[in-house]
């Protein structure tokens, strides 16, 4: 064995510069798999746990609310929801259960009813706080605690010029379908880092039911779980109460946009990883290739002296890995602090990009990576990948070499 | 021979009902619904499925086109007043203090929540000039007999491109109607009925319009102290009166 790594070795320096240039495709191949594993991952921890705080980690609607939820319709709503927060309360895992309403809204600061439209929330101040961080969010003033008063995100500060300790007027419906129009004071602006988010509006429970006319009830009851439990478990658990039955309790990643979201980044890093192991890969097959015909005598001698059709192989394919090591170490090593400095700290401003996604998934408009050392394993590891695919089809041709015609090949 | 000559003189001048033209049903249709002025208070019961709300209205009607409404129950609604002109609405909305103003195709949204759209609440328009008609037969309806005839809208942006209506005989009051989209879905039916003597018309104090797109959802008007040409301010119907 240590003799097929000297062979190997000297072979890597026989064309230092061939070998350099693979090394550096190798290193390029591992260093974007770096980077592109600390961005999904940033994206995905950072928007889908944010959009999972949104939304809720379990949640309880009913079944006919669930089917219509695009349109918010507040005719489908929990008619009385004592019960249903007491027994998702009392669920293992769950810290915290509240009603919310959610309803489609127009605003203005002016004269005219205008064009604005944006999402009216009204749920207990606890949620706010503890775990939506509201009030950390704010650039200016408080969080709501009169039924006449908001709190409004900047996009829909800057479409309607209103400006803190102005009044707004809003005008939804009620679960009837009746005019439902109010007056509040703007208390506090927020800034939640996208455009989507900020087009909510926050104001009390009990103000919410009264817009939309659903005294004790609401749209939605919202548990948070606390610790680290899997929230299908515990939407599993609760689904069991007698209590919640009739109604449609699921996890957040259970419900869409998100069961399909986490499905597709998974898809998206697979594939990425796919396509860069193979585009290295066909570099190194292109670099092996060459070497092995430029020793086409030289392995027929070898052959002919003995060397087997298996250390033959294994003398191409450590070739490739000894160029695959130094590739994979500067590949991780330029990956790492790229991801690092750049992608952690910097982040990659997506813009105008992110405002056609649903507020549900909360991708603010920069969005930093998150880099693992597990990311960088996972680099190195399928830097040696890429050479070990790209050196197999040299490798068996090599051990295939037959030494009498191998003798006779002149270059 | 005297008698079979005044056998045949009395068949040859009979009218009998089917003998009426379609023009001139609707001529007596429109007779008895249309007007110059109106002022009635209405009761209207808006159901969906086990959900009931009620409302009481003061309204106020100048020819065809030309509505006020004021509500004055339930308490959350009361003061809310609507003007309507033309192809124009304003709704008033006094918890708020602001006029929001609703025009095109926002006419033919649900008002309050109802199944009659503002159009359909705040207009009274003459079948004669909307649509054109074809007599589809006779049928029974309660204790007597309807024509049913069959109208097809004489423009394309008539809120309701075909109705078929049957009108009672005796009264000239379409007891039922079924309304149609362009597409040809049937999108609710309108019935008619406690049929009065007022001012010397037939008119229905109650009327009765189903969704047939929403299963379950039915609204019903219930008119009291109906007066028509009253002497109504002009003001009554001008936007200055909602802030009032």
């Amino acid at each position: 064995m240590s003799l097929l790594l000297q062979l190997a070795m000297r072979n890597v320096q026989r064309n230092a510069r061939r070998s350099l240039l693979t090394a550096l495709m190798i290193s390029t191949g591992a260093a974007f798999l770096i980077l592109g594993m600390a961005w999904v991952d940033g994206v995905f921890k950072g928007a889908m746990a944010k959009g999972a705080l949104f939304v809720g980690h379990v949640r309880a609607v009913t079944p006919a609310y669930s089917a219509k939820e695009q349109f918010f319709p507040l005719e489908e709503n929990i008619a009385d929801t004592a019960p249903v927060v007491a027994a998702l309360a009392s669920t293992p895992g769950i810290a915290g259960a509240y009603p919310r309403i959610q309803m489609g809204v127009t605003v203005t600061a002016s004269e005219e009813i205008g064009e604005n439209f944006g999402l009216l929330v009204g749920a207990p101040d606890e949620l706010y706080t503890r775990w939506l961080a509201l009030d950390r969010s704010l650039t200016e003033g408080r969080l709501a605690k009169a039924d006449d008063e908001v709190v409004i995100g900047l996009t829909i500060a800057d479409q309607t010029g209103a400006k803190l300790g102005q009044e707004i007027v809003v005008l939804g419906q009620t679960q009837d379908g009746s005019m439902s129009p109010a007056k509040l004071t703007v208390v506090g602006l927020y800034d939640l880092g996208s455009a989507n988010q900020n087009k909510m509006m926050y104001v009390t429970l009990e103000k919410a039911r009264w817009l939309a006319d659903i005294p004790d009830g609401a749209t939605e009851v919202v548990a948070y779980v606390g610790g680290d439990v899997a929230n299908e478990l515990v939407a599993a658990e609760a689904r069991a109460v007698p209590a919640l039955s009739g109604l449609d309790v699921k996890a957040w990643n259970e419900r869409a946009p998100f069961d399909s979201f986490t499905g597709v980044i998974g898809t998206i890093q697979a594939i990425t990883a796919g396509v860069v192991v193979l585009i290295t890969a066909l570099g190194v097959l292109n670099t092996m290739l060459m070497s092995v015909l430029e020793r086409t005598a030289e392995i027929g001698v070898l052959r002919a002296m003995g060397m087997r059709l298996w250390p033959t192989l294994v003398m191409v394919v450590m070739e490739a890995f000894a160029i695959a090591v130094v590739g994979g170490l500067i590949g991780v090593a330029v990956g790492g602090v790229l991801a690092w400095a750049w992608l952690e700290r910097h982040g990659i401003n997506l813009g105008a990009a992110v405002k056609g996604l649903p507020s549900a998934i909360p991708i603010n408009s920069i969005v930093y990576g998150d880099l693992q050392a597990s990311q960088l394993v996972t680099a190195f590891v399928l830097g040696l990948a890429m050479a070990l695919v790209g050196a197999l089809l040299p490798a068996i041709r090599a051990a295939g070499i037959q030494p009498v015609e191998a003798m006779r090949f002149r270059r | 021979m005297r008698l079979f000559l005044a056998v045949l003189l009395v068949l040859a001048t009979a009218s009998p009902a089917w003998a009426a033209t379609v023009p001139e049903i609707l001529a007596k249709v429109d007779a008895n619904l249309t007007y110059d002025t109106r002022e009635t208070t209405v009761t209207m019961t808006v159901t969906k499925g086990d959900r009931v709300k009620v409302y009481k209205m003061h309204s106020y009607g100048r020819g065809q086109d030309e509505g006020s409404v004021e509500y004055l129950e339930p308490a959350r609604d009361k003061g809310t007043k609507m003007y309507r002109n033309a192809s124009e609405l304003w709704l008033w909305m006094p918890s708020v203090e602001k006029v929001q103003k609703i025009s095109g195709h926002m006419l033919r949204q649900s008002m309050m929540g109802s199944d009659l759209s503002y159009e359909d609440m705040m207009q009274a328009q003459k079948w004669q000039a909307l649509y054109d008609g074809t007599l589809a037969g006779e049928e029974a309806c309660g204790a007597g007999k309807c024509w049913k005839i069959d109208l097809k809208a004489k423009s394309p942006d008539i809120s309701y491109p075909r109705r078929v209506v049957w009108v009672d005989q005796a009264t000239y009051v379409p007891v039922k109607q079924e309304l149609y989209a362009l597409s040809g879905m049937l999108l609710k039916t309108w019935d008619m009925g406690n049929v009065k003597d007022v001012a010397g018309r037939k008119y229905p104090m109650s009327m009765t319009i189903s969704d047939k797109v929403q299963a379950g959802s039915s609204t019903t008007l219930t008119f009291e102290n109906v007066t028509f040409s009253v002497k109504v301010a002009d003001e009554v119907f001008s936007a200055r009166w909602l802030e009032r």
